[in-house]
């Protein structure tokens, strides 16, 4: 992200001049207060939102300026969390999870050996014919993020994964993200949990205001 | 293959998509099926008629009757000048004696004729129109080319009739068509709206394949195949329903259709007919689901 701006109301900036640049295979933490601009910076990183100002590179496309038509290709290299799980109630763990193959005609037998494995990742191949609903939140969110790794996207973003979890689950959620990361995939997390960010000492950037700093934790980064 | 997977995931979808709608698909269906029904009925009774029509100008000869002056030999000469007109496939000459034995026989007998010295029975031809030039066309050019020819007295032939006949069949036809747009248009709305709902309904699921990187195309693709699949089942049902109506209506309209179609025996849809029906459901259900997602995206 290069000097990016956006608005949503003329005279008051959700971002402003926002500079940022994660290599591949990166695990960060963004940290903010409920409106800082965390959820609109991982928005723009998916191009659910143009910049009003600046440019971002994703993958060596230029968000700034992608058409309408390039953004489902985009999509499918980009994993996405979030805190509400966003998970459909009337199918099973296994075809919410199977959506992201579907979109690129995945042949069935070979979608569900995929979905099989990446659930077992997640610790719930024995779940994968429930309904979300009889899941507890944990699970949930390991179902949400088999989905966002089931087409082994080179970039998860997560926006608020352990918002709706108690602690222990949501070191669990944590877990799953870094093993992700471990592999090559580039891992944004997006959190106001403090205590999560300073147990885990990765690299860390912090919103406000909509101008984004870099926090310096002692003996963090990677 | 991968075209393959991804229209089996398509209309997977659309099925979900139609069992998942539930009675207001099936609104939708029944919907369809009344307007077409209306439809067929109106196609159903012009088929007949032209049908007919088409009977009539088959079995119908057209008569000149000749000058009482004109020779033998005239008379063949006018014959073969009518022939080069070109829109008759038969001419024949029948002389007085001729007509007056015809009269015989269709009256029983010389009763009548008793007392009258001379055969008061004009000589004749007979003609019969080739099968392509048997319609009203074809009888005005006929007419034109004959009527004036010396030696020809009169023309008779049926069609003052047939034209009548053809002018009912013809506004039968176009209130079917005017039906047909109205009901076609209050069937789009239906169509659309019940498609508009089962967007509301899997909002969820859009947004989510909205976010794991769907095509428009395919986000929309079973929206289109539902609507389709709707409109082909009205047309379907349109179809029984009117063979339905067709089996236990017709003893009981059975005087009306002697009125209007004569002796001609009443026939129902062919293959290609139902067929049509059928895709004329499928195209309003497509048509209409369009109009829907269009609706949406504006």
């Amino acid at each position: 992200m290069f000097h990016v701006s956006k608005s949503y109301l003329p005279g008051t900036w959700a971002l402003q001049d926002v500079s940022l640049e994660v290599g591949r295979g990166q695990f960060i933490f963004i940290t903010g207060q409920s409106g800082a601009g965390k959820t609109t910076l991982l928005k723009l990183l998916f191009a659910a939102e143009r910049p009003n100002e600046g440019q971002i590179l994703v993958l060596g496309r230029n968000i700034a300026r992608l058409q309408g038509r390039a953004v489902p290709a985009l999509r499918r290299r980009v994993g996405v969390v979030f805190q509400d799980f966003k998970l459909l109630s009337h199918r099973t763990v296994e075809e919410n999870v199977g959506f992201a193959l579907d979109v690129v005609g995945t042949p069935r037998r070979e979608a569900r050996s995929r979905v099989f494995n990446t659930l077992r990742q997640v610790g719930l191949q024995h779940r994968r014919y429930h309904h979300p609903m009889s899941l507890s939140g944990g699970e949930q969110q390991r179902v949400a993020i088999a989905r966002a790794l089931v087409g082994e996207p080179e970039i998860l973003l997560a926006d608020e994964p352990t918002g709706n979890l108690d602690p222990g689950l949501s070191v669990e959620i944590i877990e799953l993200m870094m093993a992700a990361a471990n592999r090559g995939t580039t891992v944004i997390v997006a959190t106001h949990d403090i205590a999560l960010v300073e147990r885990y000492r990765m690299r860390t950037l912090n919103l406000e205001g909509g101008r984004l700093t870099e926090v310096d934790l002692e003996g963090g980064g990677r | 293959m991968r075209l393959w997977v991804i229209g089996a995931i398509l209309s997977r979808a659309a099925w979900r998509g139609f069992r998942g709608s539930g009675v207001t698909a099936w609104v939708s269906v029944v919907t369809i099926s009344v307007a077409l029904f209306l439809v067929g009925a109106f196609s159903l009774v012009v088929v007949n008629m032209e049908g007919m029509l088409d009977r009539f100008a088959e079995d119908l000869t057209v008569t000149a009757y000749l000058e009482d002056d004109l020779t033998p030999e005239q008379a063949s000469d006018l014959a073969k000048t009518i022939l080069a007109v070109g829109v008759i496939e038969y001419v024949a000459v029948v002389d007085k004696e001729e007509a007056l034995e015809r009269f015989r026989r269709m009256t029983g007998g010389a009763a009548l004729l008793e007392g009258i010295a001379d055969n008061p029975l004009p000589a004749s031809l007979e003609m019969r129109l080739n099968p392509e030039d048997r319609s009203l066309e074809g009888f005005s050019v006929l007419e034109e080319a004959v009527v004036d020819l010396p030696g020809i007295a009169e023309l008779r032939h049926g069609r003052e009739w047939i034209d009548g006949y053809a002018r009912v069949a013809s506004l039968i036809r176009v209130s079917g068509y005017a039906v047909a747009v109205v009901l076609s248009l209050a069937t789009l709305l239906i169509v659309a709206n019940t498609i508009q709902l089962g967007l509301y309904a899997r909002r969820d699921e859009l947004d989510i394949l909205d976010l794991v990187g769907a095509s428009r195309t395919f986000m929309r693709t079973p929206f289109l195949l539902e609507g389709t699949l709707q409109g082909m089942l009205g047309g379907g049902l349109a179809a029984g329903l009117l063979w339905l109506c067709f089996l236990v209506l017709l003893p009981s309209l059975e005087y009306g259709l002697t009125f209007l179609l004569g002796q001609t025996e009443p026939r129902f849809f062919g293959f290609a007919e139902i067929l049509r029906l059928v895709l004329g459901g499928a195209l309003l259900g497509l048509v209409g689901s369009m109009a829907a997602l269009l609706n949406r995206r504006s």
